[in-house]
């Protein structure tokens, strides 16, 4: 079987700290893949390492059959990788429709000084050639699609700074969404939301994961996870526990331990029938 | 040429310095401005152009060749410098880029004082007046019109996403480091175009003309105009060209003026005298 994203002994290590140790990933074409572990286990490291924002120390990562451990991250999300923040990274001052535009720019032109001179890039964009305006007008369609699909269409000249919590992590996801990403990573999407919102969110990366782009998420909300994953790994001190199917993982002492400590999960095994 | 009545005629003698200073102060600002568009601080933009004023000199000057060549060919050297001076200091963030540029400054104005060929201290004089007030001002509004098709576009997104937060920015695939380059040799082209210009309107230059001062005014264009739209460098620098007119009387407090005003701006207008902000789409 190929893999979509796959790390071989993945580490990162800050000064003594190893973060993420030795992981190896491998993430399935098409579903919901969940990596979760307790505070500090090493998620948001991983998926840093994984966009390309910072470097590993050691290990290599290979996404869509390329190795894309050296690249900085405009090349991953070329290659078809997106992501939103744990911590919200909207362009506040942009428009939310400009936000989503923004997050097409990777399925635009190629460079700045674009593709010859009929191209959308520098020339193309100063004399507004057809294909510059042509490309505008269906990155702007498939922008408003996206903030269709998580909800936000009617606010799309609104600033994005002045939209609520919840909806400034529906415009991160459409704005990743936009340019259909083989592999779309949510950084905790459900940090910070109310048990209403973060059941609304559970139906929408259900439906993104039935269009085709595979979701790798990181997350807190036990009960989010084992409601919409068809895969969870879990992490603890930086290192893979445990790989498998949402049932499996719920019923294993190992991550009742890492959750709980020893003498809890020794207490549970105890009292279990 | 078209008449033109003889109190026109006048005023435009009688300012022609100034016409010349806000068109020339004008590009400067614009050169200034599309390094701050993309989220980066350079103090290059006396020191190119310097380059641009001093190469394009030498090329009348020396070589007396026409200005239709030497305008474009006045680019050149900024251009090199700002290759040789961003390629290191543009892979790391921060403020690297206005350190480096700020030595660049210095070494060239002791280099133009210590080199025969650039005339030492007393500088190049007698430079021809071949730029005419319609280049400086048709080089102005083409710089300002492309820069505002640049702005609504794709690239222009990419721009403010870099100056708003240069990670999520790189999420969505936006090639910081292509950009940053980009931007600072479009600066140093502007500015050595606003040299070129400077030089052959005013007979005479010298070394202290591009140096940390002539840098730090050339901020504060962008800084009291705001960055929002290209127009709004391009503003603040009439404004800080006319004020020392308007403020003649005051003679020794101008600077002090200039100052007062720079420090308002920042503290209670951070975005500009003239903040609005263009919107970034075409269609």
């Amino acid at each position: 079987m190929t893999w979509l994203l796959e790390t071989t002994g993945l580490t990162r290590r800050f000064a003594g700290l190893v973060a993420v140790d030795g992981v190896d990933l491998r993430v399935a074409q098409g579903g919901i893949h969940a990596v979760i572990g307790p505070n500090g286990a090493g998620k948001t490291t991983l998926f840093n390492l994984i966009s390309g924002l910072i470097v590993p120390s050691a290990g290599t990562i290979r996404f869509a059959g390329t190795d894309v451990t050296r690249l900085p991250p405009d090349r991953r999300a070329a290659l078809g990788m997106g992501r939103t923040f744990q911590n919200i990274r909207v362009f506040g001052a942009m428009t939310v429709l400009e936000n989503v535009l923004t997050g097409l720019h990777a399925r635009t032109a190629p460079d700045l000084l674009g593709t010859g001179l009929l191209g959308t890039g520098l020339l193309g964009t100063v004399l507004r050639l057809p294909r510059f305006r042509a490309a505008e007008r269906e990155a702007v369609a498939r922008a408003r699609a996206a903030l269709d699909l998580v909800g936000l269409g009617a606010q799309a000249e609104t600033r994005a700074a002045a939209l609520s919590y919840g909806d400034q992590r529906r415009l991160e996801i459409a704005r990743a969404m936009a340019p259909e990403p083989r592999l779309l990573l949510l950084d905790e999407p459900a940090a910070g939301m109310n048990p209403a919102e973060t059941a609304a969110l559970g139906a929408l990366v259900r439906r993104l994961g039935g269009l085709g782009t595979t979701i790798l998420l990181v997350e807190h909300d036990m009960g989010f996870v084992m409601g919409i994953s068809d895969a969870v790994t879990v992490l603890n001190f930086g290192r893979r526990i445990l790989d498998g199917p949402p049932e499996a993982v719920r019923q294993s002492p190992v991550v009742i331990e890492a959750y709980l400590g020893q003498k809890v999960a020794a207490r549970l095994a105890k009292s279990a029938p | 040429m078209m008449a033109v009545p003889p109190w026109l005629d006048d005023l435009l003698w009688t300012y022609q310095n100034l016409i010349h200073s806000l068109g020339i102060n004008g590009l400067l600002a614009l050169s200034m401005y599309v390094v701050l568009a993309v989220g980066q601080l350079s103090l290059g933009q006396a020191a190119f152009m310097g380059l641009g004023a001093y190469g394009s000199a030498l090329l009348t000057l020396k070589l007396h060749w026409p200005f239709w060549v030497v305008l474009p060919a006045s680019c050149v050297a900024p251009a090199m410098f700002a290759l040789a001076v961003g390629v290191p200091t543009l892979r790391l963030s921060g403020v690297y880029l206005a350190i480096a540029t700020i030595g660049l400054g210095e070494v060239l104005r002791a280099v133009y004082l210590n080199i025969d060929l650039f005339g030492g201290a007393l500088g190049l004089s007698g430079i021809p007046a071949r730029a005419e007030t319609w280049m400086i001002y048709g080089l102005l509004a083409a710089a300002v019109i492309v820069l505002w098709l640049i702005g609504r576009s794709r690239i222009g997104r990419a721009m403010e996403a870099m100056r708003e937060d240069e990670t999520a920015a790189q999420v969505m695939g936006v090639d910081i480091r292509r950009y940053r380059m980009g931007a600072l040799l479009a600066s140093a082209l502007l500015a050595g175009i606003a040299g070129a210009l400077g030089a052959h309107v005013s007979s005479f230059i010298g070394p202290n003309e591009y140096g940390f001062q002539p840098a730090v005014t050339i901020l504060s264009f962008a800084l009291l105009g705001g960055i929002g739209t290209p127009l709004a460098p391009v503003l603040g620098a009439a404004v800080l060209t006319l004020l020392p007119e308007a403020l003649r009387g005051f003679s020794d407090l101008r600077l002090v003026f200039n100052g007062v005003i720079i420090v308002l701006a920042v503290l209670f207008l951070p975005n500009g005298v003239f903040a609005w902000r263009m919107r970034r789409r075409a269609a």
